[in-house]
């Protein structure tokens, strides 16, 4: 019977970050694999974005090394595996010409290389990741001109008409009302359930997503705990690794 | 079309509409970007290669290509290497190269009227060496910026995340500053370094007022370039003005035309 693994989309390890004299991140060792729902928690100016920014290239470790769907990200270039909605994507400046339909075509962009021009495929694609994300009827307007929750659909929109497979969002609900919140965290249990999309997500309302998510990473300049939700989401725990008193309320939306 | 009949008008008219198409097309890049001011810096810095040219009996318009391609390099490495504010770093280039010139043209001690034809452009002045020179640098440029319009935009709107998705963010803004830097050299002949800025930054700031997504954005900004272009040079041949000087006033007029059809 041959053996059953599940492949690693994200492994880091020993990995250091500093910028100038102040340390980063320290000795963080973790691992994310395919179909995972993760997220990431931890207190501000912890780190957490950093180690996003770093899985993403977008930083270079000061030591360490990380690997991306098993191959060592200096040589890793497949980045339409990965989709991408960095922290504050959804603010955009009004008068910025771009529609909906240019937006989420750029999501396409890396895929079709240099010389590549639109071909039947990604104009599929940018249909079906708008159609997805419900925001096909706004495809004309600017990008600008829609409210909070509408462009950070559309910001999902561009992350999936490459067809990743594994999903990072970083604090996504900035400015944002909180009915496009639930209605963001029910679209992200449908793509890592039934689109069986690998989810990395940055927040600090982890209490929302409790139920849904399947590793919890805690973040403070190193990685202090990487569990299951149900064994660290107790008060004594996030007491502990906040460093101030915490109640946890769980609320099921 | 009577102007139409004199040689010169025929080489003014290939050069500027070259120019307007060349201009508008980088320029909605640098706009979006928040680095209007990178051409302004870069046509000064194309007046001291002018000044050099003329001290040393060299092409001006050579000489241009040259100082406006390092400069334009530097200001990048400056940018992106050094974590300068690129605001802080134009205006050290701007003032810089204002001032070099100025000594430059003092030792040669002739502020002639050829010099004069750089700073604010001469219909006159476009030879048929010019139009080979701009033809063969404006295709390079204009295939450039064809084949990368896609990622110019991405990075515009999110620098970030066309990183993220393996664009090579770094030698695509590169690029960018090189074209923009010979295209600004190559339209001292007509515009005048004092003015080219305007033929850059004036067209997709009008064009934007319509909201209309960014490629028909691009497309607008050259209509409303070649226009201009084409008003400019007319009333330049008629009342013997400056070309680059009506150029911009044409350029003007479409944008104040931009800001009533699309009161906010």
């Amino acid at each position: 019977m041959p053996l059953k693994f599940s492949p690693s989309l994200f492994e880091l390890r020993d990995l250091y970050f500093s910028k100038g004299e102040n340390a980063i991140l320290k000795a963080v060792s973790m691992k994310v694999l395919a179909g995972e729902y993760c997220a990431i928690i931890g207190p501000n100016g912890g780190g957490k974005t950093t180690l996003i920014r770093l899985m993403m290239g977008l930083e270079k470790p000061t030591s360490g090394s990380i690997s991306l769907f098993g191959i060592p990200q200096p040589q890793f270039n497949a980045w339409h595996k990965i989709g991408y909605v960095p922290q504050r994507s959804a603010l955009v400046d009004a008068t910025f010409p771009a529609t909906v339909r240019e937006v989420v075509a750029m999501g396409r962009y890396a895929r079709r290389g240099i010389f590549g021009w639109e071909n039947r495929s990604d104009k599929e694609a940018i249909e079906e990741a708008m159609e997805h994300m419900g925001v096909s009827d706004l495809r004309h307007r600017l990008i600008g001109h829609l409210s909070g929750g509408q462009r950070q659909r559309v910001m999902i929109a561009r992350a999936l008409a490459s067809h990743p497979e594994v999903l990072i969002v970083d604090e996504p609900n900035t400015g944002v009302d909180v009915e496009s919140q639930h209605r963001f965290y029910e679209l992200l249990r449908f793509l890592n359930k039934t689109a069986h999309i690998a989810i990395v997500f940055i927040t600090h309302d982890v209490g929302v997503i409790a139920e849904d998510i399947s590793k919890l990473f805690f973040v403070n300049q190193t990685l202090l705990l990487s569990q299951t939700p149900q064994e660290i989401l107790s008060c004594d725990s996030m007491s502990r690794l906040y460093g101030t008193p915490a109640h946890v309320v769980c609320h099921n939306h | 079309m009577e102007m139409l009949h004199y040689p010169f008008m025929q080489r003014a008219f290939i050069a500027g509409l070259m120019i307007a198409l060349l201009a508008a097309t980088s320029g909605s890049f640098i706009v979006l970007r928040r680095y209007s001011l990178l051409s302004e810096t870069l046509a000064h810095v194309s007046l001291v290669g002018v000044s050099v040219g003329i001290l040393v009996g060299i092409s001006p318009l050579w000489m241009a290509v040259v100082a406006s391609l390092i400069a334009s390099w530097l200001i990048e490495y400056l940018r992106s290497v050094h974590g300068m504010y690129s605001d802080s770093v134009l205006a050290i280039f701007l003032s810089g190269s204002l001032a070099l010139a100025i000594v430059i043209v003092s030792l040669s001690g002739s502020f002639n009227a050829s010099l004069f034809s750089y700073l604010f452009g001469s219909i006159l002045s476009v030879s048929s060496e010019d139009l080979m020179i701009m033809g063969g640098f404006g295709s390079l440029a204009m295939g450039l910026l064809i084949v990368f319009f896609k990622e110019l935009y991405f990075i515009a709107f999110d620098e970030e995340v066309a990183r993220a998705s393996g664009l090579k963010v770094v030698w695509l803004n590169f690029m960018l500053v090189t074209i923009i830097a010979v295209i600004i050299a190559l339209s001292i002949r007509v515009v005048g370094t004092l003015l080219i800025g305007a033929l850059m930054v004036i067209p997709p700031v009008s064009a934007i007022r319509f909201e209309v997504g960014f490629f028909y954005t691009t497309l607008l900004s050259i209509a409303i370039a070649l226009l201009s272009v084409v008003m400019g040079l007319s009333c330049s041949f008629f009342f013997s003005l400056p070309s680059g000087a009506t150029i911009v006033l044409a350029l003007l007029l479409f944008f104040v035309l931009a800001l009533v059809m699309n009161r906010r």
